[in-house]
């Protein structure tokens, strides 16, 4: 051991790696290169090598210093985290060799490979005037300490990284991330009711406790004709006491629910029909389509054998370094699987987009569980017909809402402990693979960019984050109560003072921390400089009609739409739903066809009429069209930037290969840029009347938001950032959607495309009916995150 | 009868016939309609309200029209014209089984598609087109020379073909080694195939390392040598002192010793001071028949759930593949300063490949419009790539074993490099397609004729329009808004299947699920300047209306679209950065 750092201070220098505090390095080797890839403008880069026993660090020659008072950040640009090591690889003349904690070399090694959890290939060249002690001292250092993932191995790496004193303080008084909605409290979900202009639902906290189901997030939203005490009853009905709730609402007025699959042994009582109808109709419609996800998407252990397939086959079997011959690429990614996989899920997420834009409906996704494609297809829908969440603070918002709250099993499917092989399945790596497809297909419809995706991509493989680490909201509250809070049955939730003796495992950041892991320079290119406003989210008058008896529900299910006896179960056999009668047989008849048709609008011709086509610098002429990916064979990528990272393939010439200068679409957004904030600041003067406009720069995490928030540009916005007391005018044209005049629904807009942040529903929600327990509680939590 | 009004003809197009059709939409199924054929075009647009149907195909991209059905058969739309093109395309016609009624329209389009086979001129020398350029005057081999410093005291221009007497395929000037005499060149030609000797395609400014092109030698059974060759490729290493002058045989290594057979072959040993390296390249038959089965699974229908492996199966990647990793090769060489020496069998399609493809990589020049025009006029016009025979203009004989899509395939080679390098080149991809439907369509003179001498012969140059007037009078609408001179840049691109990718929109471009559409990030980037321009507005407004002297701002950047776009994107920052 080279050196130990100590002591109070955060970071300190130990021969010149910014050291966590308690970090150790373990070895250095001076005069590395480092390749680059493609993303980082290729070539070589020459720095120092360091080890600790939390990662593998690499600092280039000339890196500027941070300041001393900087916040901790656990990997810089060019580090490997030990736990994302999957295998070390040593080049050395004229071999290659998989190392091991117990390997001996018999050769002094030229190149360093790590291969990572994440798909990268980190390639470090030594310089010939090292001496050969150093270098074998340097591989075996990381053999012997990077950790292959079992159960035990993660905590140490958890506490290597996060468990001294000063780490533990530090991590316990960051904040959360202001100008995203995570669905924690019934406030977060009052306003996304409210962004969405939902009416007719209700934040029920019946389940805050976790006592109806585990799974569950705290607050479901529900129809509010149903009260909490006949909605207790339904819990029974279904699956894991997954009942349907509502998701989100399509601008035309259709609602989406998510929901496990009915319990079928168990007796229908009169009163729990009515209330069950209720439900799965959202008080509102009277048709509703339940979406079969299991029998057309594959099962978790199908992506689970897909992404493994792909893994071997963008990486190459390293051992034996053997690759997949250049000439048989195509059939072997082909029978990957993977691609087919992403083509099932977008392919089911466009159906339902399009019986969604029809309004007038509920689409309900059933999964046996709910806890997989559930999410995954849930989430799709929202990122191809709201353009919010194609914002970074919207898209990490739609993730805590369908995944982390909504209970997908995390810590399980990714395996951290490699404790469950069986249940592990990467369904959110595909998830992400689905988005890039989008992205790639319609970039400039995205306010988030392709680095983003990969950074995500890349933290799923670092257990560090709370985010991944448990499989439903209670585990990820039961952890933070060991470190952080105490729960009591009587007073609710209750902070108290951290005491970092008290505890031995560290307290775990959520994964939209983004500053613990990424440099400024690095997130700014989280998002495009200068996004394409989001639309508007206006609200259609025709549903507002609650008193619609439930009517017929049609389940659609690999393409084509039925109407089985036993749909929903309590409507079957003698159990003589009330509504079994009068409405199934004349309906299903009519409507049918009716909405074979508008799966078929797509189907057909997948729009060759598409909004893409009439683009102009206006944005689509219709707001309401969804991104509907092409989903024909050449039209489904492989997100190279991703899997192909480290491919080592690529010919070894002597050239630098990309010009390191950003792309001019770039430069011109920066541009653009300027231009906004310039004129931000010029026109401040001549508008007196918006006392709130100048532009407090100090809370904003990047330019982005600085320019997108732009009080030039829309005006009447401003007050989002004031206080989260004030009260905000532009919300209530909720209350009164039709007298609303024309100015105030452009408020709407433009508040809209902002990053939502849960102030401005707060104040004047409280006198609505929607919830009424533990508000003082709430407050008191959400105000202390 | 209405006359179809909706389409507007060049000057000296004519309309022949116009016909009451059906036609068998592989998309959107049998659609009513009318079409016009006119000694240019097959126009078809459909009559039903609904469903807009429009053809507009030139002639000469047809490569076979064929009558279906007889006056007899049953079913319905059994009869009429099947209609094979040559861009990834089949077309059907039915008709009205009475009265013999393809009759006319067979005999027309047949006659008109094939001009060459009915003793009728090309429509490039009936076309009354004019252009406020003239595209002939793009590529002079002399001025194209001296860009690249020669001739030089290495490196001589000779005029010794100026009458086609020493290679009838050959361009009249050559640059040639210093120190060869005219009869050394007339002793290498009797040795190579078809006289095609080595001469100078490129030479690099800094290290003066060269490109050379040639036929294979004819070495023969016998395995003859000749002095004079080895002494003229001693005197290309000697130029700028190579170690060991490399030759490239574009050809897989049993293909080339199989050439001995019909007296060519290889360079053997007796080359001293010369290394060979086959490119494994395969010849033109190859590849038609490979994007023939290309075609097949594009066209009409795409093949979905086994897309990958299918295309794997046309190999038309992997030779994509092996074209570029060749010329990567050669690109390599080059600029380390070693100089090259290309050639296949006859010289004139891999090897036109290669060497042009190389030079794509290694001259910036090239990488602009102008640059690329000069560049197909100089390696595939002027050496002689055989256009006439490997596309077949104006000819009825589809069949013809001499046609391969050669041509095709190296522009869709650099379509994978502007892939790679999106800010590279200064034309975009709308040149790429242009230029290829137009080596169909007959209309410039451009593509017409295998070499020069018969180029001459026919006065293409007089009497034809040349491609590029009509390029060079819209550049702007062949730009690439993302482009970003770099002079010394050395493109390397990845030549692997992991990176290479299909042509979508050309090789599909006719299924209309296939959104044509300019590229998002195009898009964005139109949007964007947009917004600019709205911004400096706003500021001009806002600083005017101040009554203090503010400076004013916007009035130095013109509101500058991607249709005007002379300068470039990087110009505006400065422009901007210097006034904040």
């Amino acid at each position: 051991m080279l050196s130990q750092s100590g002591g109070s201070a955060r970071n300190r220098d130990v021969l010149g790696l910014r050291c966590l505090p308690g970090e150790c390095v373990l070895q250095r080797v001076l005069m590395v290169r480092k390749k680059l890839t493609s993303r980082e403008g290729r070539g070589w880069l020459s720095g120092t090598l360091f080890c600790t026993h939390f990662r593998v660090a690499f600092v280039p020659q000339d890196a500027p210093n941070p300041p001393d008072n900087a916040d901790p950040v656990l990997l810089g640009d060019h580090d490997v985290a030990l736990a994302s090591i999957e295998k070390v690889v040593v080049v050395g003349p004229n071999r290659t060799k998989l190392v091991t904690a117990s390997s001996s070399l018999k050769f002094t090694p030229e190149e360093l490979l790590l291969y990572c959890r994440d798909m990268r290939v980190v390639c470090l060249l030594f310089d010939r005037l090292t001496p050969d002690s150093q270098v074998l001292q340097m591989t075996y250092t990381i053999a012997k300490t990077y950790q292959p993932l079992k159960p035990g191995s993660v905590l140490s790496f958890q506490n290597a990284a996060l468990g001294s004193v000063e780490m533990k303080q530090f991590l316990s008084n960051r904040s959360k991330e202001p100008h995203m909605n995570w669905f924690e409290s019934a406030q977060d979900w009052e306003h996304e009711l409210e962004r969405c202009g939902a009416v007719g639902w209700r934040v029920s906290a019946v389940n805050e406790r976790f006592e109806m189901a585990t799974s569950l997030p705290r607050f479901v939203v529900v129809p509010q004709r149903v009260l909490d005490t006949e909605l207790k009853k339904s819990f029974a009905h279904f699956s894991e006491g997954r009942i349907p709730r509502w998701s989100w609402r399509h601008p035309r007025g259709a609602d989406l629910l998510r929901m496990s699959s009915f319990q079928n042994n168990i007796y229908h009582e009169k009163d729990d029909i009515r209330n069950l109808e209720l439900i799965l109709f959202g008080g509102h419609s009277s048709l509703c389509v339940v979406v079969e996800l299991g029998e057309d998407l594959p099962s978790p252990l199908d992506v689970q054998l897909a992404h493994s397939r792909l893994r071997a086959l963008c990486l190459g079997d390293v051992s034996s370094s053997v690759s997949v011959p250049d000439d048989k690429w195509l059939s072997t990614l082909e029978s990957t699987h993977w691609l087919h996989y992403t083509r099932l899920c977008l392919r089911k997420a466009s159906e339902v987009c399009c019986l969604l834009r029809s309004g007038h409906l509920t689409v309900a996704l059933q999964e046996a569980e709910d806890r997989d494609m559930g999410c995954l297809v849930s989430s799709l829908v929202q990122l191809m017909c709201d353009p919010h969440s194609r914002t970074q603070m919207g898209f990490q918002g739609l993730v805590q809402k369908e995944w982390v709250t909504g209970g997908h099993r995390f810590c399980s499917r990714l395996n951290y402990h490699r404790d469950s092989d069986k249940d592990e399945s990467p369904v959110f790596l595909l998830f992400l693979d689905c988005v890039w497809q989008l992205w790639a297909q319609f970039p400039s419809h995205f306010q988030l960019t392709e680095d983003f995706l990969l950074a995500l991509h890349d933290s799923v493989h670092l257990p560090l984050f709370s985010t991944f680490l448990s499989n439903s909201q209670r585990e990820r509250l039961k952890r933070t109560q060991h470190v952080g809070q105490s729960y009591t049955r009587v007073e609710g939730w209750r902070d108290l003072t951290f005491d970092p003796g008290d505890s031995c495992d560290p307290p775990l950041p959520p994964v939209w921390d983004w500053d613990l892991q990424y440099s400024k320079q690095r997130q700014a290119a989280f998002t495009q400089p200068v996004a394409c406003p989001p639309l508007v989210q206006p609200l259609l008058n025709g549903n507002l009609n609650s008193d619609t008896i439930p009517g017929s529900v049609f389940l659609l299910s690999r393409g084509s739409f039925s109407c089985p006896p036993h749909l929903p179960p309590w409507r079957s056999g003698n159990s003589s739903g009330v509504y079994r009668k009068s409405h199934r047989r004349a309906l299903s008849s009519e409507q049918v066809p009716g909405l074979e048709r508008l799966l078929k609008a797509w189907a057909l011709a997948e729009f060759p009429h598409s909004l893409t086509t009439h683009l102009g610098p206006q944005g689509p002429l219709d707001p309401y069209e969804p991104l509907l990916p092409l989903l024909m064979g050449p039209c489904m990528g492989l997100w190279r930037q991703c899997y192909l990272r480290g491919a080592i393939h690529a010919q070894a010439f002597s050239h630098p290969l990309v010009s390191p200068q950003p792309h001019p679409v770039e430069r011109l957004a920066q541009e653009v840029q300027q231009l906004r904030t310039r004129l931000a600041q010029v026109s401040i003067p001549k508008e007196p009347t918006s006392p709130e406009t100048p532009i407090s720069t100090g809370k904003r995490r990047n330019l982005n938001h600085n320019a997108n928030n732009s009080t030039f540009l829309f005006p009447a916005s401003t007050n989002q950032h004031t206080p989260k007391t004030m009260p905000h005018t532009a919300c209530t044209n909720h209350h009164t959607p039709k007298t609303t005049p024309h100015t105030m629904s452009i408020n709407q807009q433009s508040s809209g495309s902002e990053h939502i942040s849960a102030p401005s529903a707060r104040s004047h929600r409280s006198g609505e009916d929607r919830l009424h327990v533990a508000d003082k509680q709430r407050e008191h939590l959400t105000s202390s995150t | 009868m209405e006359p179809v009004t909706d389409v507007s003809l060049l000057p000296g197009e004519d309309g022949v016939i116009e016909k009451e059709v059906i036609y068998i939409c592989p998309f959107n199924g049998p659609v009513k309609g009318k079409v016009l054929i006119t000694n240019y075009r097959l126009y078809f647009r459909s009559s039903d309200a609904d469903l807009t149907v429009t053809l507009d195909v030139p002639l000469g991209a047809i490569s076979r029209v064929e009558k279906m059905g007889g006056a007899s058969s049953r079913g319905e739309n059994s009869y009429g014209l099947d209609i094979t093109c040559k861009d990834m395309r089949n077309l059907r016609f039915a008709l009205k089984q009475e009265g013999h009624s393809r009759r006319d329209i067979f005999d027309f389009l047949f006659r008109l598609a094939f001009p060459l086979s009915h003793a009728l001129p090309l429509f490039a020398y009936v076309t009354q087109e004019k252009y406020e350029e003239n595209g002939w005057n793009v590529y002079k081999a002399m001025d194209e020379l001296r860009r690249q410093g020669l001739p030089n005291n290495k490196w001589r221009i000779t005029f010794i073909n100026k009458n086609y007497e020493l290679c009838d395929t050959y361009p009249t000037v050559l640059a040639v080694p210093y120190k060869s005499k005219e009869e050394d060149l007339r002793r290498v030609a009797a040795f190579r195939s078809r006289s095609r000797i080595p001469v100078l395609s490129w030479i690099h400014r800094k290290n003066q390392a060269v490109i050379v092109r040639c036929s294979q030698p004819l070495v023969g059974m016998s395995g003859k040598r000749n002095k004079d060759d080895e002494r003229y490729l001693e005197m290309i290493r000697e130029a700028n002192d190579t170690p060991k002058l490399t030759i490239y045989d574009a050809r897989p290594s049993v293909n080339a010793v199989a050439n001995k057979a019909t007296g060519g072959g290889y360079e053997g040993d007796e080359y001293q001071n010369a290394e060979l390296v086959f490119l494994d390249i395969q010849n033109i038959h190859v590849m038609r028949e490979s994007l023939k089965k290309l075609k097949d699974i594009v066209y009409p229908n795409v093949e979905e759930s086994h897309w990958l492996s299918s295309l794997e199966s046309t190999h038309w990647l992997e030779h994509i593949k092996l074209v570029l990793s060749g010329a990567i090769q050669v690109a390599d060489k080059v600029s380390t300063g070693n100089s090259v020496l290309v050639h296949c069998s006859d010289g004139w399609d891999r090897t036109a490949q290669l060497t042009s493809l190389a030079m794509l990589m290694l001259d910036s020049h090239y990488r602009t419009l102008r640059g690329f025009e000069v560049l197909i006029e100089k390696e595939w016009i002027s050496f002689g790539h055989k256009f006439a025979s490997r596309i077949g203009h104006g000819d009825k004989n589809h069949a013809d074993q001499d046609r391969s899509p050669i041509f095709v395939q190296f522009i869709d080679c650099v379509w994978q490099m502007t892939k790679q390098f999106p800010t590279a080149f200064e034309f975009n991809e709308r040149l790429l397609l242009t230029i290829l439907d137009h080596l169909y369509s007959c209309r410039f003179g451009t593509f017409l004729y295998n070499c020069e001498s018969a180029r001459d012969q026919h006065e293409v140059r007089i009497k034809t329009v040349s491609l590029w007037s009509l390029v060079n009078s819209k550049t702007d609408f062949y730009l690439n808004p993302f482009y970003t001179p770099e002079p010394n840049m050395v493109l390397c691109p990845v030549a692997s299947m992991r990176h290479l990718e299909l042509w979508v929109s050309y090789y599909i471009r006719w299924n209309p699920r296939i959104r044509q559409q300019q590229s998002p990030v195009e898009q964005r980037y139109r949007e964007l300047l947009a917004l600019r321009d709205e911004y400096l507005k706003k500021l001009e407004e806002l600083q005017l209306s101040d009554s203090s002297p503010a400076p004013r701002v916007a009035n130095s950047t013109t509101p500058n679209t991607p249709s005007s776009n002379s300068s470039t994107p990087s110009q505006h920052c400065t422009h901007l950065q210097t006034h904040f």
